[in-house]
């Protein structure tokens, strides 16, 4: 018998059954291997989380599949690896994330109206049916990603949702598109901004981030001409933790812009000075956004608010840490996407980033959607291999191996790797 | 329909059986050597351990009307380390968010913490005594720093 199943059968046999859940993460902790059946340690840091997404539990929420949770209230659930082996993200898998903690859990369609008011010629409001009516359907396929999204990562590490790659998600979006509305309502001359808030607010006082959740978009910004309010994502309705019955969407952009459940549409003369434009949110001006906590402890950093998605590419599968037999071949999957225009090319590192090889591009759904890719790959040796995937998209961007850091851990594309083992096959 | 190469049917089988008898003892002297060679292949490996588990929600009857509900939202109420300070912590951060916030973040510094505190009063508006103030940081501190944090 060999050592571990001697183990195995003392603690089967041992009585306190109980005791033993209580204790297991003590031992877990501290035992030289670690088994499916522990749990993971709740936290990661000071260090860099490892591991694909966060740590935290899997839960459950309405319309929701099991997701990890980061926090509750608000609610802040992250998308499991896994489910990046589709182009489109189930609208049951998709992350959530809330600034606020009076979010709706019912919505009276008979009540809820879009607002557009303002610097307008003629302020307006819509009901659901009359948005579904009265103005032809767009669509567009969109990434959406918390701009935190990989914030786990950073060194040393900064507070806030400690999201691992699980804070993003691709869906097709229908619905009505913003300058229709603006049309409608007749933007006055002087209008600078144009400001969204949805039904979401917090406990804290008026006038304060902690009590309502505003954005706002430069009218001048050509990514206006491309916002959509969507009324549908995936051809479904949108789950009421994802923005039902409507959300704004700007492709390209992360999504800090992309307001849920969506009730007015302001027009402004002036920039927007309310805490979620002026102070959250924001990143340096800089190069990927990168700068130290000396140069923003002195105050030399000019900060600006966060656009644009810089490009990314990510395994799907194998997942981290699998296991494959020498002398078989698997393929390897993922998706990529930038929000500075298409994605032209993934590249594959099997040795640590030191050498490259392009994957196949699965097919193109636009310039902001998810591009899948995939590569065909045999390990030539046993021993544990680091795989590298990096993303090129047309503007010429190509993701870099410099870490990035910013005191609100935005922004993050670096390089992505995955460890695999190959074992023997006999 | 076209059979598949593994497929073996009756009478194929039957006109080979002197044959068949001879890979039959074969495949028991392969078996029995496989048996010695893969004792470290384990199998029935359960333990007392468990993950935790997720019971399923009830999915709320929809009605025709014009409402469209999920009910309430569930909270995952988490276990805060023991010490001087607790209640305050629990108590203050609660009014806008989940004390599950404080467990979510990765081990802060002391002055990190300040500086949350800090935030949550001068820009989310928290109205909060000086002293109480040095208590809820001291508890952060005490249980939520790299040196200092357990679980």
């Amino acid at each position: 018998m060999s050592g571990i199943s001697r183990r195995k059968l003392l603690e089967t046999l041992s009585a306190g059954a109980g005791a033993m859940a209580l204790g297991c993460f003590a031992e877990a902790a501290g035992a030289q291997q670690m088994h499916a059946s522990d749990r993971l340690p709740p936290f990661t840091g000071p260090g860099a989380n490892p591991r694909w997404t966060s740590v935290g539990l899997v839960a459950t929420y309405p319309q929701k599949y099991p997701l990890i949770l980061l926090t509750d209230r608000p609610v802040q659930l992250e998308t499991p690896q896994h489910y990046f082996l589709s182009l489109f993200t189930p609208n049951g898998a998709f992350y959530v994330r809330w600034h606020l903690d009076e979010i709706p859990t019912t919505v009276d369609l008979a009540e809820w109206r879009l607002e557009v008011t303002g610097n307008v010629e003629k302020p307006l409001k819509f009901s659901f049916s009359e948005l579904l009516s009265r103005f032809p359907s767009s669509s567009v396929a969109a990434v959406n990603q918390c701009s935190g999204n990989s914030r786990s990562r950073l060194q040393p590490r900064v507070p806030g949702g400690q999201w691992g790659n699980g804070a993003m998600g691709n869906a097709m979006w229908s619905g009505v598109r913003l300058t229709e509305l603006l049309r409608a309502a007749g933007v006055k001359p002087g209008s600078l901004q144009v400001q969204f808030q949805g039904m979401d607010r917090g406990k804290g006082p008026v006038g304060h981030g902690s009590n309502a959740f505003l954005k706002s978009l430069d009218l001048s910004n050509p990514v206006i001409e491309e916002c959509l309010l969507a009324y549908e994502m995936n051809g479904e309705p949108l789950p009421l933790l994802n923005g039902f019955p409507v959300r704004l969407v700007v492709p390209g952009y992360f999504a800090t812009y992309w307001v849920k459940a969506l009730t007015n549409i302001r027009v402004l003369d002036k920039t927007d000075e309310n805490f979620w434009m002026k102070s959250a949110y924001r990143i340096p001006d800089t190069p990927r956004g990168m700068t130290t906590p000396e140069d923003v402890k002195a105050g030399t950093v000019k900060m600006i608010p966060i656009g644009r998605m810089p490009v990314r590419s990510f395994f799907a599968a194998p997942e981290a840490d699998g296991k494959v037999p020498l002398g078989m071949s698997v393929t390897l999957r993922g998706i990529a996407f930038s929000g500075y225009g298409r994605v032209t090319r993934v590249d594959i590192s099997d040795d640590d980033g030191k050498t490259w090889a392009p994957a196949q591009l699965g097919p193109e759904y636009g310039a902001y959607s998810f591009r899948t890719w995939e590569f065909s790959w045999k390990p030539q040796r046993r021993g544990p291999y680091t795989l590298a995937v990096r993303a090129a998209d047309e503007t010429g961007n190509v993701q870099s191996d410099e870490p990035v850091w910013n005191p609100g851990g935005y922004l993050w594309n670096r390089i992505e790797r995955q460890q695999i083992m190959a074992g023997a096959a006999q | 329909m076209t059979r598949s190469p593994e497929f073996r049917g009756g009478k194929e089988a039957g006109s080979t059986r002197p044959l068949g008898l001879f890979f039959l003892s074969a495949a028991a002297i392969v078996l029995a050597a496989a048996t010695l060679l893969y004792a470290q292949s384990e199998r029935g490996d359960y333990t007392q351990r468990n993950l935790g588990s997720l019971a399923q929600p009830v999915v709320p009857a929809a009605t025709d009307d014009a409402k469209y509900s999920v009910g309430s939202y569930p909270l995952y109420w988490p276990e805060l380390e023991a010490g001087e300070g607790k209640g305050l912590v629990t108590g203050y951060c609660n009014t806008c968010h989940s004390p599950r916030y404080v467990l979510m973040q990765p081990p802060l510094t002391r002055d990190q913490w300040a500086a949350e505190v800090t935030k949550m009063m001068k820009t989310f508006g928290l109205e909060m005594p000086e002293s109480d103030r040095a208590i809820v940081i001291n508890y952060l501190a005490e249980h939520y720093s790299p040196e200092t944090r357990k679980k």
